[in-house]
């Protein structure tokens, strides 16, 4: 494989990047002058198109395709959300990318606004990131004052606002509809879809939600063009109809027990040995490894046996987890108990559920409050059963929740414990000798609705 | 015309008709179970309680193809071609998860609970549930808060369904109620000084699922198995919501609005909703007195129309004054009955009362400010009859001129409607016989003194203030001692057989145009005169 | 804080039992022209109160449904969504988060949360007597290749050990604190 040069990261060696002077001295903002002079909005969405970008905050939807979910004759105004919510467990690469690379954000901002036309970009910034905020808004300021922001954009008839909203510490406010809510002054609930953002999103306007990461991409999209970005990552399987493939480049957040945890760029399609052993510095202490969450914690567990996945958009699912995600790789080693780590997961699902529909609120509860049990030493076999049944039936995927935090909530528990059943199964019987066999209902440890 | 297909059940639509995959099914015969969907509110989907399979059938082929997840019936249109399958094993266990999920944390109350027997959580649950609970087990009971006068909230019993919630941002637009917390810490509440305190408030109960809003009015009263259900129309105002009046034993419980599409749809103001305790007060008029030099004398009700007739009988001229409290039919026959003694007999519409101004809502349902249900009928009847509408503010003015040797004023009113200053207007007329369910200074000074009926007394008609005609039965009896003014006139009049409102209303529709639309009976959701009226 | 009845303020009336400061309101207002709709100033205008009052008291919901044409519970609503507004009491001068998500508890998060507690003699949530200082335990801070973490103010303080926690503790006896 020939040494990957970073595109993403690329800026951020040099430490004052983030001020626009250091930006523009190495031609930032000059992709963003060529476009709102010389092209129209559908040519940008054409080249973004072509690309194959798919979205990188989660879902992996062709961002190209989204935008051309805006209505053609609305008379708007068309608004644009920059999703810069990050909150998914072991994700942090938006961080890095706001705190290092503002500008890199905005140029792609600006231009991913342009092509949708819209006139006002919020960008929703989660409040633990006071040092983004900081460089983000002093960027922002700084592009007003030279002319990439306000009206009239560099000379052309193209005009738009940047406003900074911050969130309050929910991971609901990261979902699409969950923002646009939460953004409107609302408690963060989803809506449900149809309608979907681009027909009728915040305000009621059509709305284009992307991602830090997905913007950041469509800058050097524009700049050096589709075929270079598809050079990058693994093309469709051309017998596979549905395969829409994983282009670009990509930033892989390496974190837990690994000696060298950071943001890592390089191309889609890396395995997880690869990104640990090549990165990340292989096993911290040297240890032996015994799983990894493959993109963020929604995303479910692979054994140690199956780090050969590819981390790609459709790698992780022929390992039966939920997909790339947030490509936030999680290690964990063998001093860990998968209880632990199922509780750990369970606890945040629970503790970030919305509330709002009945499946997921209550299954997320349930499955912790049954795992709390099984580490408290009063489990039963039993409870396997039945937390797999949550795990099955919950989720927006079989349809039974309004958005997908429930499938995030789901994967976890069933990887956790049908890759490691065994593991849990022994802990039971060892934890609760007199009471693992039960079907009964048991006490529950505490009032389950406390008063 | 758009076909639509329920579990292999092929039902029409309306070509121009918007419903979802719960009312498609409805009309299919088909229950598909739900909490939070409600027709007046906006749809959420949040329940879950309505997940069904759908998918649409080739024209051509004939094939069906579903899609492969569940979705909400709710949020689901149904247009020419959408199949719906409410009724496979993945449908059916998906209500199990969700009538499971909300029995998880739900208290121990049924025993009391005031919604058991009308609880939509107990009623899927024996229809939808799972057999046993899989879930730990620790019973607890309800806490209580009070969220305004009227309405109670047991906190834990909540399903978070938000009903309650959206009626209160989207039809009374005044968001007194709001979901506090995130997750299963969620509960409904209200701000605190802000009390629930709207003029539709009681709704919320109506629209709650489960027992967790509460009636303060109703609050352990009574037990709903022993409740009686009877159609009616609410007294309160022009509007005239359809209405079921609760009743056991003749005493009623609690009025609740019918849906009505034409009226009220789904909604009933507080005012009407509490608008009967009159009708138990322990100083109803019950007794038939005769004013006689100095004592008051008891009359017997048989005996009465009798009496009364040979009185009448023997007076020139009459005044009939008919309250828009009185039914049509009621209406009718005393004003037949006067005219057939004296046939120049004034007929005079009876006080109507007005208080403030109307209040419309965002969904256009509205309180009026009139406060009587049937002027409309009231005044058509005066009408069709004498040509000429008095009204009791000009025929008032009239008896300082001349003022005819009897008069009979037919009330029916909720409470105080005149003072000492306008019975002493009556002084001069020798027969005076004053119908009425409180006593009031006109009805101290009468010659004879009748009690009425309150309207879950009636049997009969009332129009609104837009020409809807609604029919009813008598929902409970009136106390011992007081004559149904239908019965008494119908009696005067020495028809034979006992008092069918629903004949009178014939009789009337072909007798009065204005009425001749009702010429067969108006069906439950009683009908427009103006718009059906037949051209003559 | 005031003793009157919240709710019962006369509004717009600038009485002592007001709590929204001149300041905060213009603040507030500045933020109007940003959106097509006054609700969507609802979480700057609870940041804006809870900057500089450490807590939302629910006087200053009354005041900030007043300034956005909105009802108090509609507020409210929105506030206690997120369990970052505190309301009953203001929290300490310093608000130190300690993140508890899977990356930071595979690095010893937990010990660091023990520490701080029994150190603290406070429970996440809870505010030390003298109103110097909260903990509270935070969801995936976005630091991950710096665990264990913990946000206090706007200080990410990383790799953690007991020996750090001892120090900042130490730091916020000092007048000028952390």
């Amino acid at each position: 494989m020939p040494d990957f040069e970073p595109v993403l990261l690329a800026g951020i060696t040099n430490p004052d990047n983030h001020a626009i002077d250091v930006y523009e001295a190495t031609g930032g903002y000059q992709t963003l002058r060529r476009i709102v002079q010389q092209s129209t909005p559908t040519e940008v969405v054409e080249i973004v198109k072509a690309s194959h970008l798919r979205g990188r905050g989660g879902a992996g939807f062709p961002t190209g395709l989204k935008w051309t979910f805006l209505p053609d004759d609305h008379p708007g105004p068309i608004y644009f959300c920059l999703n810069a919510d990050e909150s998914e467990p072991g994700t942090f690469n938006n961080r890095i990318l706001m705190e290092q690379d503002p500008h890199q954000v905005l140029e792609g901002l600006i231009l991913s606004c342009f092509a949708t036309q819209a006139r006002t970009a919020y960008c929703y910034l989660r409040y633990e990131y006071p040092l983004a905020l900081e460089r983000l808004q002093r960027a922002v300021d700084d592009c007003y004052e030279r002319g990439y922001l306000g009206h009239n954009i560099l000379g052309s008839d193209y005009s738009l606002d940047v406003v900074m909203h911050r969130g309050a510490a929910a991971y609901i406010c990261g979902e699409e509809t969950g923002l646009i809510e939460s953004l409107e002054g609302k408690r963060a609930w989803p809506r449900i879809k149809p309608p979907f953002p681009a027909v009728s999103g915040v305000f009621g306007k059509p709305t284009v939600v992307n991602n830090i990461e997905t913007v950041a991409c469509v800058k050097h999209i524009c700049e050096r063009g589709s075929d270079w970005f598809k050079s990058m990552g693994v093309d469709p399987d051309p017998d596979n109809p549905r395969d829409l493939g994983s282009h670009g480049p990509k930033l892989y957040c390496l974190s837990g027990h690994v000696e060298r945890p950071g943001c890592y760029e390089a191309p889609l399609g890396i395995t997880v040995n690869e990104l640990i052993e090549e990165h990340g510095g292989g096993i911290a202490g040297g240890r032996q490894p015994k799983a990894a969450i493959p993109g963020g914690i929604s995303m479910g567990l692979l054994r140690a046996d199956e780090f050969d996945c590819p981390l790609d958009f459709a790698g992780p699912g022929t390992y039966q987890c939920l997909g790339l995600g947030t490509a936030a790789v999680v290690v964990m080693d063998k001093t860990v108990s998968m209880v632990d780590f199922l509780h750990n997961s369970c606890q945040f699902f629970a503790h970030e559920s919305c509330g709002q529909c009945t499946p997921c609120r209550e299954g997320t509860s349930w499955a912790l409050r049954m795992v709390e049990r099984i580490r408290a030493g009063k489990g039963r076999l039993h409870d396997l059963e039945l937390l797999l049944e949550i795990g099955n039936s919950i989720g927006i995927m079989p349809g039974t929740t309004i958005c997908g935090l429930a499938d995030g909530a789901a994967w976890p528990i069933k990887n956790a414990i049908t890759k490691f059943r065994d593991e849990f199964e022994t802990y039971i019987r060892e934890t609760n000798p007199t009471g693992f066999d039960t079907r009964d209902p048991v006490p529950a440890l505490e009032t389950i609705q406390l008063h | 015309m758009p076909t639509v297909i329920v579990n292999d059940v092929e039902i029409e639509i309306g070509p121009d008709e918007q419903i979802n995959g719960i009312q498609a099914a409805k009309r299919a015969g088909v229950e598909i179970p739900h909490y939070c969907w409600h027709p007046g509110l906006s749809v959420v989907a949040s329940c879950r309680m309505c997940l069904v399979e759908t998918g649409r059938k080739d024209p051509e082929s004939g094939d069906v193809s579903l899609v492969p997840k569940l979705v909400p019936a709710c949020q689901t249109p149904a247009t020419d071609g959408t199949v719906f399958v409410t009724d496979s094993q993945k449908v059916m266990d998906a209500r199990a998860m969700v009538e499971e999920d909300l029995l998880i944390r739900h208290p121990i109350d049924c025993p009391i609970c005031d919604k058991a027997g009308e609880c939509t959580l107990q009623d899927y649950h024996f229809q939808h549930g799972r057999e046993e609970r899989r879930a730990d087990i620790n019973p607890f009971t309800s806490r209580r808060r009070s969220l305004g006068d009227t309405v109670t909230l047991f906190v834990d019993r909540c399903v978070m369904c938000t009903r309650c919630v959206r009626f209160c941002r989207e039809v009374t637009e005044t968001s007194e109620l709001m979901v506090t917390n995130r997750g299963t810490d969620e509960e409904i509440d209200v701000f605190p000084g802000f009390p629930l305190d709207n003029k539709m408030s009681g709704n919320v109960v109506d629209l709650c699922p489960v027992g967790a809003l509460g009636d303060k009015d109703f609050l352990y009263q009574q037990r709903v198995w022993f409740i009686n259900k009877r159609s009616h129309v609410c007294a309160g105002c022009s509007t005239g919501c359809s209405i079921d009046i609760e009743e056991n034993q003749d005493q009623i419980y609690r009025l609740k609005p019918r849906d009505n599409p034409h009226v009220n749809h789904w909604w009933m103001c507080d005012e009407g909703r509490y608008g009967w305790k009159h009708i138990h007060r322990a100083d109803r008029h019950v007794q038939a007195y005769r004013q006689d030099q100095l004592d008051p004398v008891a009359l017997d009700g048989t005996t009465l129309a009798e009496e009364l007739d040979q009185q009448l009988s023997s007076t020139a001229t009459i005044a009939a004054v008919l309250s828009p409290h009185l039914t049509v039919e009621e209406a009718y026959l005393l004003a037949t009955y006067v005219r057939s003694k004296d046939p120049a007999a004034t007929l005079v519409l009876g006080h109507v009362p007005v208080q403030g101004e109307n209040e419309t809502y965002a969904s256009g349902f509205t309180i009026r400010a009139e406060k009587c249900p049937n002027r409309r009928g009231v005044e058509e009847v005066i009408a069709g009859i004498a040509g000429e509408v008095i009204t009791w503010e000009s025929f008032l003015e009239s008896l300082s001129d001349s003022s005819p040797e009897a008069v009979w004023i037919a009330g029916g009113y909720k409470s105080d409607w005149h003072d000492d200053s306008v019975a002493q207007r009556f002084d001069s007329i020798p027969l005076r016989i004053v119908q009425d369910t409180f006593t009031s200074p006109l009805s101290r000074a009468a010659t004879y003194s009748l009690p009425a009926t309150a309207f879950a007394e009636q049997a009969g008609s009332f129009v609104n203030h837009e020409d809807h005609i609604q029919s009813f039965e008598q929902a409970i009896r009136p106390p011992a001692g007081v004559i149904p003014a239908g019965q008494l006139y119908w009696r005067l009049l020495d028809r034979t057989g006992l008092y069918q409102s629903q004949l009178v209303l014939a009789e009337i529709a072909r007798a009065i145009p204005y009425f001749n639309a009702a010429t067969e009976p108006p069906g439950e959701l009683g009908i427009n005169l103006k718009l059906n009226h037949l051209a003559s | 804080m005031s003793s009157s009845e919240p709710g019962t303020t006369v509004p717009g009336s600038n009485g002592p039992d007001r709590v929204l400061t001149a300041e905060m309101v213009a603040e507030i207002e500045s933020h109007f022209d940003r959106y097509p709709s006054r609700q969507a100033v609802t979480l700057p205008a609870l940041h804006i109160v809870q900057e500089r009052l450490r807590h939302v008291p629910l006087q200053a919901v009354v005041e900030i449904a007043e300034l956005l044409d909105l009802k108090p519970a509609d507020i409210q609503d929105t506030l206690t969504f997120y369990g970052f507004f505190k309301q009953d009491q203001p929290h300490g001068e310093t608000r130190a988060w300690v993140c508890r998500s899977i990356s930071c508890a595979l690095l010893g998060a937990d010990q660091i949360r023990k520490h701080l507690s029994e150190r603290t003699g406070l429970k996440p949530g809870e505010t030390t007597a003298d109103g110097k200082l909260t903990i509270e335990a935070a969801e995936c801070l976005g630091a991950c290749e710096f665990a264990p973490c913990m946000l206090a103010g706007t200080t990410l303080y990383k790799r953690l050990t007991t020996d750090q926690v001892d120090e900042f503790l130490e730091s916020l006896e000092q007048p000028h604190g952390a």
